[in-house]
């Protein structure tokens, strides 16, 4: 038990999120879920506007990427810069007002996603008053931040604030620019840019959402949790630096390539192509750099199960962040864009590296900030296998639908007809998205397990007193 | 497209003071990324840097002021 720590830091907000990141990853799974179970029988539909694909989905992507990813970064940063710099949080007022404020932000995607209340915006839907909201909250997260780090003890700032930080800046300005828009009334407004120009912010804004949000911000849990839960420090610290700088520099560029073949210039498309093969060296670097932390020491991943998370997303990472270059390149896009294999893409990432990695960082903060060790170990292994199958089901059959898509869409016969109608396609990927949902399923299942163990290790805290003995006990015993 | 040469063919009389200044500052940021990259690599930084990496594993010794982080 770290009573000292306990004592001296803010864990009381890093608790709140954790707690609260796991219940968001179980809602934000389920709704995914049901949205694919109605792509493969419609009839889940039951005729109702409030629940379908069209007004969960934006409910879903919010509710994984900004729920539970926001909480989970928001819990990991909290508690990584405190015990990087050796001070506690700058002020825990901000922090509060951090924690209510971001999820007040998620009630009211709940509510106005499924009232069909959106701005449009692919991965930025809420309307202009939550847009707002969340400029505001996300800089009261990032002033605590960095006014954290400013009065730290340590002369060097570790690489995972850096990382923070990074994602931080990033996340500020692209959010407000591609926000920018005319309120026509309380929830109705209309985006300041159109055309060709719309299309570009929009994807600037959607690429680095992916690039600086769930790449950038997820590295920096990387950087602290692998070597926390390996015991050992990260493999190259130079590589780490390294890693850092040409991720900061070349994810801004990349936007482009999702609108080959649209009307933006060419010159933009081959662009973003370029740069997204050139960042597979920075992003092997930084995989490799975070497995071979483990050099020496790979039997740990035998028995420590968050450790076999957190190794496992670094595989998932490797994985994704070469399929997406090759899918950004101009011969491979003309068979995957529009077609599922784009879907299986971001899921390799979201499911295998973003949701692997928050959910090992989550469950080493659990036990850290607990003061105890994790209920079940039996469910948290079974946990590591669904969250494994679930992913790998999801991809596969989604790799084979959007193949099978675009051959489809593409084939024609002598004469010059297409050899398919676009209701043949639909007919053929049925089985394939009846596999997705049920990957989906045990996925879900998985992080139903995780939250079944969270609560039983924070009544076993309890009821052993842990928790309040690390607050009561003299400091140092 | 006849050739390569005509791909990375440029209008420079039909270039804007923005398009100047994007230009510029993009090449700038680049060179400046790549001397950081020497910096970096060089042998003679890799103790300078490499302590760092201790920070995460010396937590309790940053608390009690034993340890300045490197």
């Amino acid at each position: 038990m770290d009573a000292a720590a306990e004592q001296k830091y803010n864990f009381d907000v890093v608790r709140w999120f954790a707690v609260m990141s796991v219940v968001y990853l179980v809602v934000g799974a389920l709704v995914g879920v049901y949205i694919a179970s109605e792509l493969a029988w419609p009839v889940l539909n039951f005729d109702s506007p409030y629940i379908t694909f069209g007004r969960l989905r934006p409910l879903h992507t919010n509710a994984v990427i900004f729920a539970f990813g926001g909480c989970v970064l928001m819990a990991t940063a909290f508690y990584s810069v405190q015990r990087t710099c050796g001070v506690r949080l700058w002020s825990d007022k901000l922090a509060w007002f951090t924690f209510w404020g971001w999820n007040a932000i998620i009630v009211g995607a709940v509510i106005t996603l499924p009232l069909g209340l959106t701005g449009g915006k692919e991965y930025a839907e809420l309307e202009w008053p939550l847009d707002i909201l969340i400029a505001v909250v996300w800089l009261s997260y990032f002033f605590n931040f960095i006014m954290t780090i400013s009065i730290r003890k340590t002369s060097h700032i570790y690489v995972s604030n850096w990382f923070f930080l990074g994602m931080m800046v990033m996340i500020t300005y692209l959010h407000v620019v591609n926000s920018l828009a005319i309120p026509v009334s309380l929830f109705d407004s209309y985006s300041i840019f159109s055309g060709v120009q719309d299309a570009m912010i929009q994807w600037w804004w959607g690429h680095n959402a992916v690039g600086f949000y769930l790449t950038a911000g997820f590295l920096g849990i990387m950087y602290y949790f692998v070597p926390k839960q390996a015991g050992r420090p990260v493999y190259s610290y130079r590589l780490s630096v390294i890693h850092f700088w040409a991720l900061m520099f070349g994810y801004v560029w990349l936007g482009a390539h999702h609108l080959q073949y649209t009307a933006l210039p060419d010159w933009t498309g081959s662009l973003g192509a370029a740069v997204s093969l050139a960042m597979i060296i920075p992003s092997w670097g930084g995989a490799v750099n975070g497995m071979m932390t483990l050099s020496g020491a790979w039997d740990r991943l035998r028995d420590d199960y968050i450790l076999r998370f957190l190794i496992m997303s670094l595989a998932f990472y490797a994985m994704s962040t070469f399929e997406g270059p090759v899918m950004s390149l101009k011969t491979v896009n003309a068979l995957s864009h529009y077609t599922d294999w784009t879907v299986g893409h971001v899921h390799s990432g979201a499911l295998g590296w973003v949701a692997m990695v928050g959910m090992g960082a989550i469950y080493h903060l659990i036990e850290k900030t607990y003061h105890v060790r994790m209920a079940s170990q039996a469910l948290l292994n079974a946990h590591f296998w669904t969250a494994t199958i679930g992913a790998v089901v999801y991809i596969v059959a989604m790799w084979v639908s959007g193949i099978m898509q675009g051959l489809m869409w593409r084939a024609y016969d002598d004469y010059g007809t297409l050899a398919y109608t676009f209701a043949e396609s639909v007919e053929a990927m049925h089985p394939y998205y009846a596999m997705r949902a049920v990957g989906g399923m045990i996925f879900l299942l998985g992080a139903v397990l995780m939250l079944v163990n969270v609560i039983m290790t924070v009544r076993k805290s309890v009821s052993e007193g842990n928790l309040q003995q690390a607050r009561t006990a003299v400091a140092g015993a | 497209m006849n050739s390569f040469i005509d791909y990375f063919h440029t209008d420079w009389e039909a270039m804007t003071t923005s398009d100047w200044v994007g230009t510029i500052l993009t090449v700038v940021i680049f060179l400046l990324m790549v001397g950081l990259y020497v910096i970096v690599l060089r042998p003679k930084s890799r103790d300078k840097l490499e302590q760092q990496k201790y920070i995460p594993m010396d937590d309790d010794k940053i608390e009690s002021g034993e340890k300045n982080g490197g």
